[in-house]
């Protein structure tokens, strides 16, 4: 057999050996940051992708309503230029000559040819050029507007719809954070009856479908308590907890080691006391993500709003009552900015809590 | 005040009273509902007719669309979801990568963006005239895109978008079992002469699998129009899976509560077996480490 011959795995092997060998380090490292380069950009590009409509959205909001009729007009805010004289304002076109492209205000627009008039030079009198000027280019700059904004605070009653979400967040965390931390407690600590059949239909409860339930509890609501356009059906049954919450509390307060409960116990604290100085302090960061659970359920809700206070749009949340505008203002700029105003606060709490929030808490809850 | 059960069923009342006033018996409310024929709009007028609406379920055609377009949906979403989370979660656990805990932040953005948001956001980006979709990608290839975002075939693509974009939770929990991995089985494997695609589908997929397993329990229920982490709201009115939308339909449409409590109880019941197969299933392909014997 000739000693020539190789196979694949015979050259790789001897490659590996030259990279690793001390004379082939820097072609290692070489090699090593070239691939975190291409690694590093191509998460980035796909990023982009994956929030491309984001971009879209917020550059729509801030962009003249002029803009969107005109199929020349640049994908960023921009608006025309124009040229005033004689008291009369004219836009400025890119218009072709034979020299080259001119910069013209349109004086005299016709079918077939129109009259231009140059704003460097308006004493040369009019200029004639032939062809369509619709086929023209206009000269735009970079003009971002507020109007679309302005457009939504004068026709909707915006700040107020903030106000009611927010009111809705706040006593809504009240009610779901003490009720879901004390049953969880009462799941993670205590001898319950039943051993543990309660917990498992905890977890059934989670998947039962709204549809289920919603017929009757809505008569219950608007027949028995007649709470129909007010608040009290979208928060008083968080005050009873919610069952993922539940769930997760108890799962992270069981990962605490009873010990330490052991140790206050002797020292003469009651349950209440160790929850409070021994359980919460450790597990705190489980409560926050459940708060932040909450906060985006509640910010985002639109179901039950839209069952019960249909009827009072004065106490609608943000998310509900942005639904609306679809048929109020079928403009692009003003629904993409009224997207950009209910998602803003999301956002935000998203990045300040980004610390909280992208550690390894889910799992922990999720682990047996 | 020990440890006791009285001081624990004290602790858990909450939950009990809720458990009774908003599932159980609004539950069996809505069965008894099912076997009669409740019109909204003659209220006083209801009629126990039996395994009437549940015989009529199974001849209206309607529900046998809407279920295969649920499943259809499902099937198509749910692997999707997962592969996308799954992905992301590798790339983004790679500690080559710069600036990862903004990244991750991006990446899970979308998921919480309310739906209504998402809604306006993705049919301004695929409208014909001002849309970025034809200007800046489909335009300049030559090619148009829908003159109507308005149809039936771009609901199931929004439908389809709003999963992919829903898959923050999934990455997170799968970032998470990532990054508890034990180093050393992997370096030995290494040692040992595995390449990368081996070592994934060898050694980090088995270890991950219980992160696998629930981000597949959450999508699925997601596809079939519930919500277990985060929730957003629903697209259209009243609906988030073809099969939600026609119980939405027949409720408050054609307000016929009896028939839509009979949909409403069969939909229930699939979801259960759904869940239940899965659970079934898993303790074939799903690691559980205090499970071992």
């Amino acid at each position: 057999m000739s000693p020539v011959r190789r196979t694949l795995p015979d050259i790789i092997s001897k490659l590996r050996q030259r990279w690793y060998a001390p004379s082939g380090y820097l072609s290692l490292r070489v090699w090593d940051s070239f691939g975190s380069g291409l690694l590093n950009l191509m998460v980035i590009g796909l990023l982009v992708v994956y929030l491309f409509p984001i971009l879209f959205m917020v550059i729509t909001a801030f962009t003249p309503s002029e803009q969107l009729g005109d199929r020349y007009a640049p994908v960023y805010p921009a608006r025309q230029l124009r040229y005033s004289y004689a008291g009369k304002d004219y836009r400025i076109y890119n218009v072709p000559f034979e020299a080259g492209v001119r910069q013209l205000a349109l004086v005299k627009p016709g079918p077939k040819a129109s009259e231009f008039m140059d704003p460097q030079d308006p004493e040369a009198g009019l200029i004639y050029w032939d062809g369509s000027w619709r086929t023209l280019r206009g000269v735009y700059e970079f003009s971002p507007t507020l109007d679309n904004f302005d457009l939504l605070f004068g026709a909707t009653r915006f700040p107020r719809m903030m106000q009611n979400s927010l009111a809705l967040v706040v006593i809504g965390e009240i009610g779901v954070l003490i009720s879901s931390t004390i049953v969880a407690y009462g799941f993670s600590r205590f001898p319950l009856p039943g051993g543990n059949l309660l917990f498992y239909i905890l977890i059934a409860t989670i998947l039962i479908p709204e549809k289920v339930t919603l017929i009757p509890t809505y008569f219950m609501v608007v027949r028995v308590l007649d709470w129909n356009g007010s608040w009290l059906p979208l928060l008083v049954p968080l005050f009873f907890g919610n069952a993922v919450y539940i769930f997760l509390l108890r799962q992270n307060f069981k990962s605490i080691p009873k010990d330490l409960d052991e140790a206050a116990m002797l020292d003469g604290a009651g349950p209440l006391r160790i929850l409070f100085s021994v359980v919460l302090p450790q597990t705190w960061p489980v409560v926050i993500t459940v708060a932040l659970l909450h906060f985006y359920y509640a910010w985002n809700e639109t179901r039950q709003a839209a069952l019960y206070l249909g009827i009072r749009p004065d106490l609608a949340p943000v998310s509900f009552g942005v639904q609306n505008f679809q048929s109020l203002a079928p403009i692009q700029n003003v629904l993409q900015a009224s997207a950009l105003l209910v998602m803003i606060i999301p956002v935000i709490v998203l990045f300040i809590s980004q610390r909280y929030f992208m550690r390894d808490m889910l799992i922990t809850g999720m682990e047996k | 005040m020990r440890f006791d059960r009285a001081f624990g069923l004290l602790l858990i009342t909450p939950w009990l009273v809720g458990l009774l006033l908003f599932k159980l018996l609004p539950i069996l409310a809505s069965l008894g509902i099912s076997f009669t024929d409740f019109y909204l709009l003659s209220p006083d007028h209801i009629r126990f007719i039996g395994l009437h609406n549940y015989a009529r379920l199974l001849r209206d055609p309607a529900v046998g669309y809407v279920f295969f377009a649920t499943l259809a949906l499902a099937l198509f979403t749910v692997p999707l979801q997962l592969v996308a989370s799954l992905g992301l979660a590798s790339l983004l656990s790679s500690p080559r990568l710069k600036g990862r805990t903004l990244l991750r932040t991006l990446f899970f953005l979308p998921s919480i963006i309310p739906s209504v948001a998402v809604l306006f956001m993705w049919q301004g980006f695929m409208q014909p005239t001002t849309g970025w979709l034809n200007r800046l990608i489909l335009g300049p290839l030559g090619l148009t895109g829908f003159d109507n975002v308005y149809t039936e075939g771009i609901r199931s693509l929004l439908m389809l978008i709003g999963s992919l974009w829903s898959i923050g939770p999934g990455m997170l929990i799968m970032l998470a079992a990532l990054h508890s991995l034990p180093r050393e089985i992997e370096e030995s494997a290494r040692i040992d002469g595995a390449g990368p695609i081996l070592r994934f589908f060898a050694i980090t997929l088995p270890l991950i699998s219980p992160a696998v397993f629930f981000t597949l329990v959450i999508n699925l229920v997601g596809a079939f129009g519930g919500v277990i982490l985060l929730d957003r709201g629903n697209f259209f009115s009243g609906s988030s899976s073809p099969l939600d939308g026609y119980i939405s339909d027949v409720m408050f449409g054609d307000f016929e509560l009896g028939y839509a409590s009979s949909l409403a109880w069969m939909f229930f019941i699939l979801v259960m077996i759904v869940v239940i197969l899965l659970f079934r299933t898993s303790r074939r392909w799903v690691y559980f480490p205090d499970q071992e014997h």
